[in-house]
Parts: C-alpha cells; sequence; structure tokens
C-alpha cells in the first residue's frame, strides 16, 4: 500500500516536473563542459602570455594587452546588397591581418618574423576559445534565468560538436607555441615537397613561388611562405602567376586539406575538380576568378582528415599521406597536360613549421 | 540542485567542493535505502511475496544503477583540471648523402626542410624530413 502510493505519487511528480527536472539535468551537464572550457580558455592565455615573454621579451607585462586582445571582433560586411561583398570583406580582413600584425609587433618586439607569425595564431586560438567559452556561457545563464528548456536545450544539442571544437583549439596551442605543423599544413607540405629545395621568390603577399621541370612540363609551384605559421594569400599568388604568364597555363591544381565524413580514413586522398581551399571565401573567389578570366581548369586533390587533426599538432597518418598527395599530384599533371605545358600547383593552408 | 555562480568574473565558476560533499552524502544516502530494499526485497521473497519482493529489488537495483550513472558522469568533471592536451611530438632527419635517419624529440626552432645538424656518418648536413606527432597507443579511433 505505501509502495503503491510512493510510485503513484512519483508519477504525478514526474508528470508535471518531467521537463524541468529534464531541463536541470542538462543544465547540469552544460555547466560541466563550459566548466572544462573556461579551464582551456585560461590555459590558452597562460600559454599566449609565456610564449609572448619568451620569444618577444618586452619591456612592460603584456597581460593587459593580451586581455584586450581576446575581446577583438570583426564586424562582417552587410550582404543585403550582394554585389561587391567579397571585395568589401577581403579589405576588412586585410584590416584585421594588419591590426594582428601591429599588436603582436608591439607586444613581442624581439621576436624573429616567424616567431611573431606563429604568436597571431597562437593569439587566435585564444581568441576563439574565449569566444566559445562566451557563448556557451550566455546560452547557460540565460536558460538557468529562464528555465526555457527550448533555451537550453539549442546549446546543449551542439555541444558535442563544440567541445571537439574548442579541444581543437586546445592542440592549437601546443602547435603554435612551438612552431609544430598541424593538419592544415598538409598542402604547404605537398608543394615544399614538389619544390624540393628549388629557388623561390615572394609571388604575393606572404607566398613563395618556385619552378620545377616535371617530365618536359614546367609547374610552378606556389605556397605560404614558411615556417611561420601564415596562410598568404594564395588568391593573390595565383592571380599574379596568371598576369604573369599572360593565361597561357594548362591547368590549376590546388591541394588542401578537407573535412572527413565518419567513417573515412585520416589521411584518404580524393581528387577532383574546383579551387581547393577553405576560409571565409576571398581567396576562393580570387582562384576562382582569374581561372575562369584565363580559361584555366582546375583541378583538386583533398587530404581527409577530422576536426580534430586540423589545427592540432600533425599526425603520422597525415604526414604519409603528403607522399600519396605528391604522387596523385604527379599522376593528374601526367594525364591532363602534354610536354612543353605549364602547370601551377598551389598548397594551401597553414605553413607552420615547414619552410619551402 | 546546486548551480555554477559564473556571473562575475571575480567569482568563481562553481563551487566544486561543497558539490562534490553534497554528491557524496546523497549516494551514501541512495546507496543505503537500495541496500535496505534489497535485503527486504529478499526477505519477501523468502516469505514467497514475489510481488512484494520484485517492487523491492527493483528500487534496490535502480538505487545502485543511479549511483554508478553519478559516478560516470563525475569523470569528465575530475579530468577537467588536466588543462590542455600535449603531445609527443618527433623530429625525423636524414642525411642526403649517405640516407642516415635519426629520430629525436621536436625542438622548438625545428621545421621541415630545415638544414639541422651535421651527419655523424658521413661529412654531410641533416636535413629534417618529418615532424609529427607520436601516436598515442590508447587512442584507437582515427
Amino acid at each position: 500500500m505505501i509502495l503503491q502510493s510512493l510510485f503513484s505519487f512519483a508519477f504525478i511528480i514526474y508528470l508535471f516536473y518531467a521537463q524541468r527536472i529534464q531541463a536541470m539535468t542538462m543544465l547540469r551537464q552544460i555547466e560541466t563542459s563550459l566548466r572544462k572550457v573556461k579551464s582551456l580558455r585560461d590555459d590558452g592565455r597562460k600559454i599566449a602570455i609565456e610564449a609572448i615573454k619568451k620569444f618577444g621579451k618586452p619591456e612592460r607585462d603584456p597581460t593587459p594587452q593580451v586581455e584586450r586582445f581576446m575581446d577583438h571582433f570583426m564586424i562582417p560586411p552587410i550582404n543585403m546588397d550582394p554585389s561587391g561583398v567579397v571585395q568589401k570583406l577581403g579589405k576588412i580582413i586585410n584590416v584585421r591581418e594588419f591590426t594582428f600584425e601591429r599588436e603582436v609587433a608591439q607586444m613581442a618586439p624581439e621576436a624573429t618574423p616567424a616567431q611573431r607569425n606563429n604568436l597571431e595564431n597562437l593569439l587566435e586560438a585564444g581568441l576563439a576559445l574565449n569566444i566559445f567559452y562566451k557563448v556557451i556561457r550566455h546560452y547557460y545563464l540565460m536558460g538557468k534565468k529562464t528555465m526555457n528548456i527550448y533555451v537550453i536545450m539549442q546549446i546543449h544539442m551542439i555541444l558535442p560538436q563544440l567541445i571537439q571544437q574548442i579541444e581543437a583549439y586546445s592542440a592549437a596551442l601546443q602547435a603554435f607555441r612551438d612552431g609544430i605543423p598541424i593538419g592544415d599544413t598538409v598542402g604547404p607540405i605537398v608543394a615544399a615537397k614538389l619544390l624540393d629545395g628549388a629557388e623561390v621568390y615572394e609571388v604575393a603577399k606572404e607566398m613563395a613561388a618556385g619552378e620545377i621541370d616535371y617530365e618536359g612540363r614546367r609547374i610552378i609551384i606556389t605556397k605560404a611562405w614558411g615556417p611561420g605559421g601564415s596562410v598568404g594569400k594564395p588568391g593573390d599568388a595565383i592571380r599574379n602567376i596568371l598576369d604573369k604568364e599572360k593565361g597561357k597555363v594548362k591547368m590549376l591544381i590546388t591541394v588542401d586539406a578537407a573535412g572527413k565524413l565518419e567513417g573515412e580514413g585520416v589521411g584518404e586522398i580524393a581528387e577532383g575538380v574546383g579551387a581547393a581551399i577553405g576560409g571565409p571565401g576571398v581567396e576562393k573567389y580570387k582562384i576562382e576568378l582569374a581561372a575562369t578570366e584565363y580559361e584555366v581548369p582546375m583541378f583538386a586533390v583533398a587530404i581527409k582528415q577530422g576536426m580534430e587533426h586540423v589545427v592540432a599538432p600533425l599526425v603520422e597518418e597525415l604526414m604519409d599521406a603528403t607522399d600519396k598527395a605528391v604522387s596523385s599530384v604527379k599522376g593528374m599533371i601526367l594525364e591532363y597536360s602534354e610536354e612543353g605545358d605549364t602547370v601551377i600547383v598551389a598548397g594551401i593552408g597553414n605553413t607552420v613549421g615547414v619552410a619551402q | 540542485m546546486r548551480l555554477m555562480a559564473d556571473e562575475g568574473n571575480a567569482r568563481p565558476l562553481a563551487s566544486g567542493a561543497s558539490q562534490n560533499l553534497v554528491s557524496l552524502v546523497l549516494m551514501v544516502v541512495v546507496g543505503a535505502i537500495a541496500m535496505v530494499s534489497l535485503y527486504m526485497g529478499f526477505q519477501e521473497y523468502g516469505n514467497n511475496e514475489i510481488e512484494t519482493a520484485f517492487m523491492y529489488i527493483l528500487i534496490g537495483v535502480s538505487g545502485f544503477a543511479a549511483i554508478g550513472f553519478n559516478f560516470f558522469r563525475a569523470k569528465p568533471v575530475a579530468k577537467q583540471t588536466k588543462g590542455p592536451k600535449v603531445v609527443e611530438v618527433v623530429t625525423t632527419l636524414e642525411c642526403p648523402q649517405c640516407n642516415l635517419k635519426r629520430v629525436r624529440a621536436h625542438q622548438v626552432g625545428d621545421y621541415i626542410f630545415k638544414k639541422d645538424e651535421p651527419c655523424t656518418r658521413c661529412e654531410g648536413n641533416m636535413v629534417i624530413t618529418r615532424i609529427n606527432a607520436r601516436k598515442d597507443p590508447k587512442d584507437k579511433k582515427n
């Protein structure tokens, strides 16, 4: 009898408070994750400050500047009138890069250009962690305040993906502090392997280019200028090369890291067409525009990797995959071009820890 | 339920210690009730009161399952103090003349295609050909 009454009471309680209990459970889970994210954010900030002190040897403590930097933001251009939006976005990105360069130069006056590039990337990773933390905290506090299950569910549902990205950015701290190649570096490694020590020149801002001869073809290879962490301006580099060659180019091959689907192996190589390049889209636009203008067919080689690999120190499988990608590029050149042709190969990605 | 108090930066994110103590006390209470329920369940079973015995045993098992779940959920909280994951990174050097290969721990300043140190076998200079994270034997997934 007592048991039956207890069960009936529990059932009634559950009937009225099920959603609240669920909301409280979800809030607890978000809280646990938030505590972890806060710890990673704080570590990121600490690592950045330590690296600036170590490499930059500043006269005064860089902590206030780093704190200020962590709240830096970029307002994208209005897209109600899409005409010219890419150029506007490109301009804003250029200003952002200029600001970052100036800030880092002030914070770390003694650092070498490569170290400054790495510090910029390190601060960007710290900034990303700070934004993740603030967004999760915003939804957590709003959910706690309103106890609205739909507000709480919004963040709870995407929390696993967010945590994956946060862990990736956290792994990037070690890579950018110590100048270790990351998953995204596969493109520049392929380009550097093809260059094989050939003489290089600066073809665009932070972009190196060099020429090799392969089976009677003239191959112009471009990649970001290393070994500091930089993605350069591959769009400008390809435009300058095409202008210089007056469009007499048989094919353009872009090599880049690409996101893998669950079930696909890390380091799998896929061949396709189009411009293999990520980011906000400005450089991709420039490449597509230049290639279309000169009617150059675009081919692409993608090196598959998970979200957790992109900014984390390069894993063995991806290092091995760069050799396969080199073979793939060579195979494409032999298949789609003839002796005497000129071919452009662009290694896209961050070149941290890779020279040319 | 005690929730996080992080509205201001000066305040701690969560009162972790007291929260753990509350959880611990709660688990002890639930454990005691579950134990008594199980004991009573077996006693009722001995008296051939099958339905009542089933109820008691169900409560007992549920109590232990709840404790187990709480332990499982508490695991990531314990891990959070470890900080960012640091992986072991190795640098591979090769001599272009005699093909001697050497693997050592990564040092700050290493980069791929850097002419690094003199070859120990011939007159040549060793070149860094690979820098990669060493595989974590515990990490089975790709």
